[in-house]
Parts: C-alpha cells; sequence; structure tokens
C-alpha cells in the first residue's frame, strides 16, 4: 500500500498534480551546463513566416542530454512552429538547426526520427483498433527473413511492446497481440513516450503533454518525462502549464510573439515571478 | 535508482513480481491451470472479436438455410463448382479492394480497369499474336499502371479516392467501349492456359478457384505477418499518426491502389480464359460487388480494420447466394434485394466493432496474463529479484503463451 502513497500524496499536496517535487522533497538543485558540453539540439536564429504572418524571429535555443528544456509561451506565441521545425514537419526560412553539434537540414520527419529526434505531437499516434503490440512497434516493426523476403517478426514486436510497457508500469490485462485498444489519455500520453524513449531517441519533443489530462494522470506522464531525462535523454517540454513546467525542468525558454523572451535555470526562478514575466511579455 | 523518478516506477518494481507470483499461486489453488469451459470460452470471446467471424456466419447460416431449401440439389458437389467459380472471380479482385480499403480508400475504377485490362490481354492475343504468357503479365502489368494513375491523383491532390476512382471509373468505360465498338472479340487461347487460369482441374473444380485461394493466402500474410500490413492498417485508421511516426504513407496508397488494379485485371483473365472473349460491358458492376463482398467480409468501410480471409469467406457467401437462389427457384430479383439485405446486416454487426473492441475484458481465468508476462520480462531483467525465483516466472511466463494458442 506504501507504493501507491506518492499519487496519492501527490494529489493533496498540490491541486494541480504537479508539486511533488517541493512538496515531497528538499528543493532540488540544478546542476549548471557544464563547460564545452555539446548539445543535442541546438536551434540558431531560427526565423519563420508564414505569408504575411512572422511565426518565428530570430529564436535559439540550446537542449542538452540529461536535462529538459521547458518551452513556455502563450498561445500564438510560436511554441508550435518551433517544435514542427526542430522535427522536420517543415524547414526555418532562416537560421540553422545542429543536432550533436553537426548542422542539419530535415526535409521530412522520418529524416529527423532516423536521426533520434522522437516528437509526441498533441494528436497522438494510437490507432484504437491495431493491437498494443502493433501500435509500439509501428513504423520501426522489427523484421526477420532472407533477402528480399521479410517478414513482421510477431514474437520480437511482443517482446518489445511488453517491455516498453513494463518500463512504463503499465498494466493491460488484454493479450498484448489482441486486437482494439482502449486506454486513457494519460496512458495513451505514457505509450507515446514510452515508444519514443523503446527507440533509443536521444532528443525528446513533447507537444503539450499533460494538456487535457486528468490530475493523476499528469503527474504520472510528468514523472515519465523524467524518467527519459533520467535515462539521459535531452527532452524539450512545451506547455503552458507552468507548474507543470517548474515541476520537472531543468532549463525554462519563454516565447513570446515568435521571440525568446527569458531563458531560465529552473532555480533561478518561482512560480509567480514567471506568471508575472509570461502576462508582461505576451 | 535516481531521484525523481516518480511513483509508478517505485510500485511496479515492488509489487509486480508479487502479482505475477500470487496469480500463479491461486491458479494452482484453483486446480492446475483454467478449466476447459473457461479455455473455450476465451477463446470463442477472441472469435468474436475477429472481423472475419460476421462472415463465417454468414457462410454458415445460408449453407443451412439453402440446404433446407432444395434438400435435393444444393448439397452437392456440382453446386460448389459452380459456388467456387462465382466466387473465385470475383474474390480474386475484391481481396485487392479489401487491402486498398482497410487502407482507408474506396476504388470504383476497378471493374472498368477489369474490362480494359482484359482487352488488353485479348488484343495482344489476337491483333499481335503473342502468347497468352506474354500477354497475360502485360495486362497485369497495365492494371497496376492504372492503378498507379488513381493513387497518384489521391496523395498528389489530395482529393478523396471515391471521387477520384469515380471519373477514373466513367474514362476507362468510356475508353473501352469506343475501342471496342460495342461489340464482343473473341480470341483463340490455347487449351493450356485455358486450363490453368480457369480449367476443371481440381476434382471437377476450377483452377480460378486455387488461384483465389492463394492470393487469399499471399494476402493474409501480406496483411497481418509483414510490415508493409501493419503501415496498411495504420494509415486506414489514424494517417496523421502514421505519417508522424515514419510511415511513408502516400507510397502505401498508391502500392494499395496498383495492388487493387493488379488483381482487377487478373480477375479479367480469369474471365477471358473462361470465355475466350471481351466485350464493353466486361466487370460492370463488379466494384460495387467487391465492396459488398468486403463488407460482408468484416471490413470496415471507414477504414483501418478488416480481414482477407473475411473476403474470402464474403466472396463464398456471394457465390452461395447466387448459385442457392436459382437452385431454390426464386426469381432473378430475389439476388439483389438478398445480397443487400446481407450486407446492411454486416455493416449494423461491424459498426460497433471499435465499442465491442474496447468493452471486451479477457475471462477471470485470463485476467492476470499480462501480470505473468511482465513478470517473465522482469525475470530476464532482473533474475530473483524480491525472491521471486527465475524458475517460477519463467513457468508462468510459458503458461502465460499457451493460454493464447488454443
Amino acid at each position: 500500500m506504501s507504493t501507491t502513497s506518492e499519487p496519492a500524496g501527490r494529489k493533496t499536496a498540490l491541486p494541480d498534480g504537479s508539486g511533488s517535487e517541493e512538496s515531497d522533497r528538499p528543493r532540488r538543485q540544478i546542476a549548471p551546463i557544464p563547460d564545452g558540453a555539446v548539445p543535442v539540439m541546438e536551434a540558431i536564429g531560427i526565423s519563420k513566416g508564414f505569408g504575411a504572418t512572422t511565426a518565428l524571429v530570430d529564436v535559439s535555443l540550446k537542449a542538452y542530454s540529461g536535462r529538459i528544456l521547458a518551452l513556455l509561451g502563450d498561445n500564438g506565441a510560436g511554441k508550435s512552429t518551433l517544435i514542427k521545425i526542430l522535427s522536420g514537419v517543415f524547414p526555418p526560412d532562416r537560421g540553422e538547426l545542429r543536432f550533436n553539434g553537426e548542422p542539419v537540414r530535415f526535409s521530412s520527419p522520418a529524416e529527423a526520427r532516423a536521426r533520434g529526434i522522437a516528437t509526441v505531437f498533441q494528436d497522438l499516434a494510437v490507432c484504437e483498433l491495431l493491437s498494443v503490440t502493433r501500435n509500439v512497434v509501428l513504423g520501426r516493426e522489427p523484421q526477420k527473413g532472407l533477402g528480399p523476403f521479410k517478414w513482421f517478426d510477431l514474437r520480437r514486436a511482443d517482446d518489445m511492446a511488453r517491455s516498453a510497457l513494463h518500463r512504463l508500469g503499465v498494466r493491460w490485462e488484454r493479450g498484448l497481440d489482441e486486437r482494439g485498444i482502449n486506454i486513457s489519455g494519460g496512458e495513451r500520453q505514457s505509450l507515446a513516450i514510452a515508444r519514443a524513449m523503446f527507440f533509443g531517441s536521444s532528443l525528446l519533443i513533447l507537444d503539450e503533454p499533460t494538456s487535457a489530462l486528468a490530475v493523476r494522470q499528469a503527474g504520472r506522464v510528468l514523472d515519465h518525462i523524467t524518467h527519459a531525462r533520467d535515462q539521459g535523454q535531452a527532452v524539450i517540454l512545451i506547455t503552458h502549464n507552468f507548474r507543470h513546467a517548474l515541476s520537472v525542468a531543468d532549463d525554462l525558454t519563454v516565447l513570446a510573439q515568435g521571440r525568446v523572451a527569458a531563458n531560465f535555470r529552473r532555480d533561478e526562478i518561482e512560480l509567480d515571478d514567471l506568471t508575472d514575466l509570461v502576462a508582461r511579455v505576451a | 535508482m535516481p531521484e525523481g523518478r516518480g511513483a509508478s516506477l517505485r510500485f511496479r518494481c515492488s509489487t509486480q513480481p508479487k502479482t505475477g507470483t500470487m496469480a500463479h499461486g491461486a491458479d494452482q489453488a484453483s486446480g492446475g491451470g483454467p478449466g476447459r469451459s473457461i479455455v473455450l470460452g476465451e477463446s470463442f470471446r477472441r472469435f468474436m472479436l475477429r472481423p472475419e467471424s460476421t462472415a463465417l456466419a454468414a457462410v454458415v447460416i445460408l449453407f443451412v438455410v439453402f440446404t433446407i431449401l432444395s434438400p435435393q440439389l444444393f448439397p452437392t458437389k456440382l453446386t460448389y463448382i459452380s459456388i467456387m467459380a462465382v466466387a473465385a472471380e470475383l474474390g480474386i479482385m475484391s481481396i485487392g479492394i479489401t487491402l486498398l480499403m482497410i487502407g482507408g480508400h474506396f476504388d470504383l475504377s476497378i471493374g472498368a480497369v477489369l474490362g480494359l485490362t482484359s482487352y488488353v490481354a485479348v488484343v495482344l492475343m489476337r491483333d499481335f499474336g503473342l502468347s497468352p504468357i506474354v500477354a497475360a503479365p502485360a495486362a497485369v502489368i497495365a492494371g497496376a499502371a492504372l492503378g498507379f494513375l488513381n493513387g497518384i491523383i489521391v496523395v498528389r491532390f489530395r482529393i478523396h479516392s471515391f471521387v477520384v476512382t469515380l471519373g477514373t471509373m466513367l474514362i476507362w468505360r468510356g475508353v473501352l467501349i469506343a475501342l471496342t465498338g460495342g461489340f464482343p472479340m473473341t480470341v483463340d487461347i490455347p487449351p493450356l492456359f485455358k486450363d490453368v487460369m480457369a480449367g476443371p482441374l481440381i476434382f471437377g473444380f476450377r483452377m480460378s478457384m486455387v488461384w483465389f485461394f492463394g492470393i487469399g493466402l499471399l494476402g493474409t500474410f501480406l496483411l497481418t505477418r509483414t510490415r508493409f500490413g501493419n503501415w496498411i492498417q495504420a494509415c486506414g485508421q489514424n494517417p496523421q499518426a502514421a505519417r508522424n511516426l515514419g510511415v511513408p504513407v502516400d507510397r502505401v496508397t498508391v502500392i494499395l491502389f496498383m495492388i487493387a488494379s493488379a488483381l482487377g485485371a487478373l480477375s479479367g483473365i480469369v474471365q477471358v480464359a473462361r470465355f475466350s472473349s471481351v466485350d464493353a460491358l466486361r466487370g460492370e458492376g463488379m466494384e460495387l460487388q467487391a465492396v459488398a463482398v468486403t463488407v460482408i467480409g468484416g471490413t470496415l468501410l471507414s477504414g483501418g480494420y478488416g480481414s482477407v480471409v473475411g473476403t474470402v469467406l464474403g466472396a463464398i457467401t456471394f457465390g452461395m447466394i447466387q448459385v442457392g437462389l436459382v437452385l431454390a427457384g426464386a426469381p432473378g430479383h430475389f439476388f439483389r434485394t438478398l445480397t443487400g439485405l446481407i450486407v446492411v446486416l454486416a455493416v449494423i454487426l461491424n459498426t460497433d466493432v471499435a465499442r465491442r473492441l474496447a468493452r471486451s475484458r479477457p475471462l477471470a481465468g485470463f485476467r492476470r496474463s499480462s501480470a505473468a508476462a511482465d513478470a517473465a520480462i522482469l525475470g530476464e531483467a532482473q533474475p530473483g529479484r524480491d525472491g521471486v525465483e527465475p524458475g517460477v516466472i519463467a513457468e508462468s511466463g510459458e503458461a502465460f503463451r499457451d493460454e493464447k494458442t488454443p
């Protein structure tokens, strides 16, 4: 029973379920970024416009391995445009992306994915009528066979799905290979995160993973995000929930009207200041 | 374990092995594994969730009904041969349509493609004097090319395939009428080729049945046992998600149109071999019959869910209606009415499949399977943790595997 106490404690500690970091342990000290560390993903002077509207102006950011960068901003601040550029949906008009220090230009999301950039978009990549296994391995199906005659290695796919779910702590009482999947929004997010982590990405980009989630579910999703960070992933977390951002992030970048309004380390700012700041710049 | 990793992980590590052993122990107590009735019940539950369950029910029910209606004529070999001849010609092209519909698209032009490619085969044999061994593959390639055109228009201009193929259907039919001038064209076909495509060689059954079953097997393999098959289903359900995960959705779509039209051409060649002719109206109406067969087979109109086996059964259902009604002495128009009724019934049964899938839960004896599986994984990762013997975990893991097979 003691094992379940933390989600419960989380619920009582802060109504929105995000503040366990503060309530359970002393305030987290954020290590400074070591000198000479190469960011997994660096955006330098990114600008992007759509017709007459300018979405991004000269935006730069750095995402390091083992750190969570929270990207904050109001609706229309350019968050979504920025992550679409980072994950290869479209190229920037100006500016450069560097992946592990090396300039890159993605022509498709598949290309970014091949480099190890896993993006969990808001419209979740879950196919309701496929089995859990098929959902987990979608796009990376394990194959066996000879030469051009390759087929889907179902047994290995099942093993992969099982261990992906296992890492996540999701219990699935039906067969993994059974058609049809009925999981909550939080579990879907978790499934998408598990999938992204399982396939060995080095940068995990999450677009509003906790919006539209119930309190407890949001807490679990945040747990998975910190877990990904602790496993050495670079994480970019897009959110407009400041509490969620402050509870897990190491660094924060505030976007306003397509520009970078501020950069902080987590321990340099408090919730009230952040709220004030965003209200002021927006 | 680093700090800040969260509740779920701790929860999992400390309790799941226990869950596994507890379930295992409870199982032992209740008399060594779930009872036979539970195993049967669970198999039945899983079967009912399969798309082909309605089609199998249709085949069995119609067989019983027609046998009662005409006990002298229906359950005879001659009847089965006729049923399979009808089922095979329609079924081969329906398999292509099934894959396409699971991928989320329609092809109304398939009947016209069948007619036009049959014309190509006949002209190559008659006017160019080519051997059918050359002409038949040429016709199939021509079919694939027509399908490629459909697919390219659909993905390039983002127009719904229903409209695109409605257009190409009219175009190809018009071209065929212009080329044949509306008259039937006959051709001499070498008997060997005739026999290989549609001859009554298998104890009286036509060779088309062998093609039908062979392509059915290939189609099932493609859909359920290859990466491409997984992509087809994902594209039909959530193309944007599939694209985000790196599935080449457009390429899958174009290939599906090519497969559908190529199989349409193959159906056409079987008919050419059987009739030694082609006419301007060859294949007309088959595009909708193929949709009917596919729907009876349990494939959703909305895409993403379906089965080739179901379509094979659907085609047999179709053949049984056609032949069975004649034998029962029913008026000709009954055929359409009854087919329509069964299509509507099948759609009603299949519509809430998503709800059924979501609601369905394993029977009591099987609830533990996932936990047992998790324990097995934990056994691989951290053997002997929390006092659980690796052997015990492996054992419950085995049990998990076995339960799924019956």
